[in-house]
This record gives structure tokens, sequence and C-alpha cells, in this order.
């Protein structure tokens, strides 16, 4: 009987579903999780960055998904800091910002303990975000020029410093 | 105050309203606005069928025997059968999986598993043991959209570890583990979105009431709610009537449940799968028609074939499908007396009391059975009127057809002429709208007249004036009972 009873509610609630519109979340998980899951580089549907940009409840779905998919993160600022931060841990990984000397660009570089190393590096400060390719790491480090004659790299730069921003290690 | 406040759940708890725990917000039918977001998203980013959509809720309230986990079982060995074959080395290849949108249907599985080295030539199988079809595993996919999209995500980074796990040991081993996470957070789920409680309770006072008896009346249904009104659960007419709808979609199943969960023979629990899904099969069966009341809901913006009071009395009429064909004098009680009573749960609720109370109680304001029967039929007529005007909108050459079928056709151009209504002017525009809405109406306009010739026949067998009268006597004296200390 106990169970005819709970069955019934069961079914009853399944049907009322059923019927039920709810009002579907645009955009869809399927394309946050592509566009968080893409090569750098890669075409990239505008529509869908502008959402992510002006949108904070997409903004928030979006980096769940990333995070998730990520080998490390840190979602917010890593550190109290006053000024420029030149080091910080996201997850077992080291990134120090190395300045230049002589006119060469500073240089990321990016240390971990474990294998496998990340391939990529996301970082999102207010609603302006990039994503670079890391390329192979050498003895245990990956090396990265941010090169100011490289836009996006001289942006990861500029971003990495400020003690707000979000970075992704994918 | 505080007094009105309790008075307030009372009410909507027995009829079956309880709060979402997170939000304090109103939750009826069972589930919570969240849950149904949560399966929404699923469907309409799959674009699921309506019997994938209905076999989804079914997994996600419970409603599958003889172990409402099965499905979670099935779906972790998939999963581990996938990443074995994938070679996926972590999670995120098995949430590309269950994320696209492209794997929703058996031949786009099919398509693209088939010949990979997990599979044989019916479907996808783990260690030679367990196995599941094409259609089984495209359902399966949209499981896994919901296990890892619940609740807005919140548990998203979680269950990718789980599949990060399952791909470093996809074995059965793996997939018993996975099952039993995903068993957990299921049961979770469903006490945080689900309160199935308080309809629990209603169905086991309907099996109590019914004694054994799987068929009913029109007079158990009203019996049944006296009954409860008088023990002071006050449930609304009209919610108690939609519980008789589930119990008879659902009654042929009940005989034998215990058997089931003893013997659970394979085959046995097959046939149940077919039979659970029969049960909602009054929303799966006319696919891809919809539910009377979705249909209502979603009315195309455009002409105005339907007034907003129009839809809303259609919607009042149908809203107990199938009982508008099957039990139209529930439909007439719930019409007019179901009402009354949200009427006065209404006042209570908004603060009001006293006086006029006592008169709502009293069902002097109660719409008969004959006029409820009169709107009823000039519905219908109205509905067979523009079904007769889209087919002349949407037949131009007309030169080939039979005389009497074109004098009916220009009797239908001549009635349009006479219709004064908000976008009948621009005959293109008419023409595209009652395209758009084509299929709803002649839906409607066949439901409408199964309701008109139920009445009629319900006339001819309890005449209506009579049955009225009758019902009146019977519902003032319960709600002037149930409601008398509000009234005082």
């Amino acid at each position: 009987m106990s169970d005819e009873a709970r069955l019934l509610a069961e079914l009853h609630a399944a049907r009322a579903l059923v019927r039920a519109k709810g009002p579907a979340v645009r955009p869809s998980h399927a394309a946050l999780w592509a566009h968080a899951i893409r090569a750098p580089g890669q075409p990239v549907d505008l529509a869908l960055e502008r959402a992510i940009r002006s949108d904070p409840d997409t903004a928030r779905r979006y980096r769940t998904l990333l995070g998730a998919q990520a080998l490390a993160h840190a979602p917010l600022a890593a550190a109290a800091s006053d000024g420029a931060l030149l080091r910080r841990r996201v997850g077992p990984f080291e990134l120090e910002i190395l300045e230049g000397e002589d006119g060469a660009p500073p240089l990321l570089i990016l240390r971990g303990a474990q294998a496998p190393m990340p391939r990529t590096i996301e970082a999102w400060l207010g609603d302006a975000a990039v994503r670079l390719d890391l390329g192979e790491p050498v003895e245990g480090a990956i090396l990265l020029a941010l090169d100011p004659a490289v836009p996006e790299a001289a942006l990861l730069g500029r971003m990495l410093r400020d003690p707000a921003c979000a970075v992704f290690l994918l | 105050m505080a007094g009105l406040g309790i008075t307030i759940r009372r009410i909507e708890e027995s009829q079956g309203v309880a709060r979402s725990p997170g939000t304090g917000r109103r939750m009826t039918g069972g589930y919570d606005e969240r849950c149904a977001a949560d399966l929404a998203g699923v469907g309409e980013g799959r674009d699921l069928s309506r019997a994938d959509r209905a076999w989804l809720a079914r997994v996600v309230t419970g409603a599958v025997r003889p172990n409402r986990d099965k499905p979670l079982w099935d779906l972790a060995h998939a999963l581990a059968a996938l990443a074995r074959a994938g070679g996926a080395r972590d999670g995120r290849a098995l949430v590309s999986l269950a994320l696209d949108p492209g794997l929703a249907t058996p031949a786009a599985v099919e398509a693209r598993f088939a010949g990979n080295a997990a599979t044989d030539a019916r479907g996808l199988v783990l260690d030679g043991g367990w196995r599941t079809g094409w259609s089984g595993l495209a359902r399966l996919l949209a499981l896994a959209e919901f296990v890892l999209t619940a609740e807005d995500l919140a548990q998203f980074a979680t269950v990718t570890g789980w599949l990060d796990e399952l791909a470093a040991s996809p074995d059965a081993e793996g997939a018993a583990f996975l099952a039993k996470r995903l068993a957990r957070q299921s049961a979770a789920y469903r006490n945080a979105h689900l309160p199935l409680a308080p309809l629990e309770r209603r169905f086991r006072a309907i099996l109590v009431f019914l004694a054994g008896r799987r068929a009913f009346g029109d007079d158990d249904i009203l019996a049944f709610w006296r009954e409860e009104m008088r023990g002071g659960e006050r449930p609304g007419f009209r919610t108690v009537a939609e519980h008789f709808v589930t119990f008879e979609a659902g009654a042929h199943l009940l005989d034998g449940l215990e058997g089931l969960a003893s013997a659970a023979s394979l085959a046995a629990a097959d046939g149940w799968e077919e039979r659970l899904d029969a049960s909602l099969a009054d929303l799966t069966a006319a696919e891809p028609a919809e539910a009377l009341a979705a249909l209502l809901a979603a009315w195309p913006d455009g002409p105005k074939i339907l007034t907003g009071a129009e839809r809303e009395d259609l919607a009042d009429f149908l809203r107990l499908e199938p009982f508008h064909r099957t039990r139209p004098l529930t439909t007439l009680r719930a019409a007019s007396f179901g009402r009354v009573q949200s009427g006065i749960a209404n006042r209570l609720r908004r603060g009001g009391g006293g006086a006029d109370l006592a008169e709502r109680a009293a069902c002097t304001e109660a719409e008969t059975y004959a006029d409820l029967q009169a709107r009823a039929g000039a519905l219908a007529a109205h509905l067979a009127r523009m079904l007769r005007i889209a087919a002349a909108l949407a037949i131009a050459e007309r030169d080939g057809l039979s005389p009497q079928t074109q004098a009916a056709l220009e009797a239908a151009e001549a009635d349009l002429r006479r219709v004064r209504r908000a976008g009948f002017e621009d005959r293109a525009a008419l023409t595209a709208g009652f395209a758009a809405a084509a299929s709803a109406l002649l839906r409607l306009a066949e439901e409408a007249g199964r309701l008109e010739r139920a009445l009629a026949a319900l006339d001819r067998q309890r005449p209506l004036e009579a049955a009225f009268a009758a019902d009146r006597a019977v519902f003032a004296e319960a709600l002037t009972a149930a409601y008398a200390g509000e009234a005082a």
C-alpha cells in the first residue's frame, strides 16, 4: 500500500512536469560547454561571447563549466595584495611574471610539480577575457613571452598583475 | 495576522502546495520551479520527443519500478562503456558526449557509435554483461545531461569529478561505484525539489477510501472530497479531481506491485517499463500534439481566433483531461463549485473573511450546469466556425471541388466577413495566423465537440437542472461547515 501511494505520487508529479512549460535556459549548456572547451584561436560565436560578458548569470554558468574542466583554477583573487601581483598560486601551479630587461618582453613562467601540465590559460577580469595556448613544457616549466606586440599576450600580462583576475588552467 | 498565515499554510498544504526550502516559493503538483527549469533545459536543448521527456520526468520523480535507481545504474554502465570505447582519458570527453544535442535520437546515436569497440549490432555493451539498445542510449545521454546540469549546474563540478574517476577505471566496478553516487545525488535532489509527501498522503487516503477498488465514479470523487473536507484537510475539489485523473491513469499498475518487487524477473520489469510509460500516455500518445492545457497556454499571437476569456474558459473545461470526455459531471462540478472554492481560498489568502465568505460558501453565485453547458456549446460552435474559416483561407483554388464543398467554403467566407475581431481585417496576415494555429485549433475543436457530446449524454441520463440543485446543497453544506471558522 505505501509503495502504491508513493508510485502514484511520483506519477502525478511526472505528469505535471511534462505538462509544465518551464523556461529553458539560454544560451544552452551545450553551447557554453562547446565554448569552454574550444581550442585557442578557434572561431567563436560572437553572440555567445557577448552574452557571457554582459549577462552575469550566463557568466556564472560559463565559469562553472570552465572551472569543472580546468586542471586548476582560481576563480577570484588568489592573494590579497597591494599593487601589482607578480606571483600567484593556482591550485598546484605557480604563475610568475618576470619583467623583461633591456626592452625584452615580460615572461610568464608556469611551474607545477605534477603532470599533466595545462595546455591553455584563460583569464577573466571584470568582463574582459583572454584565452591563450600555453605551449609545451620544458623541464617542468612553461614559458610564455608576454609580447607587447601581441595584443592578447599583452592583455594577459596586464590582467594577471591584477589580484582580482580569475585564472583557469585548462 | 499570524493566525491567518497559519490558516493559509494549512489550506496550501492540504492542497499539496509545499514551499521550496531554499526560496520559500510555493510548489504545486509535487515539484518546484527549479526542477521544472532543469527538465525544460534538457528537453528544449535536445529537442526531445514528448515520450522521451515523459521518460526523463518519470526517472527524475522516481516513478520507475521495481528499482527507481535502475536508470542511474544503466547510465553509469553506459558511460563506462563509452569511456572505454572512446579511450577517454578524463571526464571531459564524457561531458562532451552528454551535452551534445546532436546525440538526442536513436538514429544519431547509432550513426555515431555503431561499429565502435563497445557495441554490437543492437547497441552498447559493457564486458559482455550489461547492454542497452540505441534508443536506450539516447535516453541515457539525456539523463546524463540532467544529472550534470541539475540545480542550474550546482553539481556540475562534482559530477565531472566522478566522471574523471570513471574514465580512469571504466569497468563494471567503476560503473557500480558511480551508480551509487548518482543514486545518492538523485535522492537528495528529490528531497530538495520534489515535495512528494503531501501527494503520497493524498493518494494513500484515496486508496483507503476506495478499499481495494480500482474503478470509481463521479460520486466517489465527490464523496472522497467531502470526507477530506470533514477531516479538516480542505483540499480543493479540482485538486482532488486531478489526483483522481492520475489515479485512473496509474490504477492498472497497482496490482502486482509487490509481486514485482519480489519476483523481479527481467521480463516482468520490461513489461513494467511499458506500463509505466502507458500511464503517461494521454500526454504522449497523441504526439506531437500537446496536452490541451499546454496547447492553450502556448496559443500563438496573431488574429484573435480565441480571446483571452475564451481560452480561460476552455482551459477550465479541459484541465482535467481526459475527464471532459469520460466524466462530464466531475468536469461540471469542478467548473462550477471548484471555482467557488478557489474564490474562498483566494479570499482567505488575501486576508478577507466575514459575511462575504459565508455567502460564497452557500454557493449562491455558483454557475449552473445548464449555463456551463450552454457556454461549452458556444465554445464548441465558435471553434467549429473558426475551423471552417481556416479551411476557406487555406483553399484558394476551388474549381475542381464538388458543388457542396464550394458552397460550404462560400458560407465560411460569408461567416468570415461577419467576424469582428482584431486581426481579421488583413487577409494575408489572417491566413498566416490561421495556418500557424491550425493543428491546435483542430485539436481544441475536436475536444470541445467531445465535451459538448458528453454533456448532452449526461443531461439525458441525469438531467442537469436537478443534478445542479442536488450538488449545490452538497457543496454548500461542505463548504459552509469547512469554512465556518473563518466566516465567523
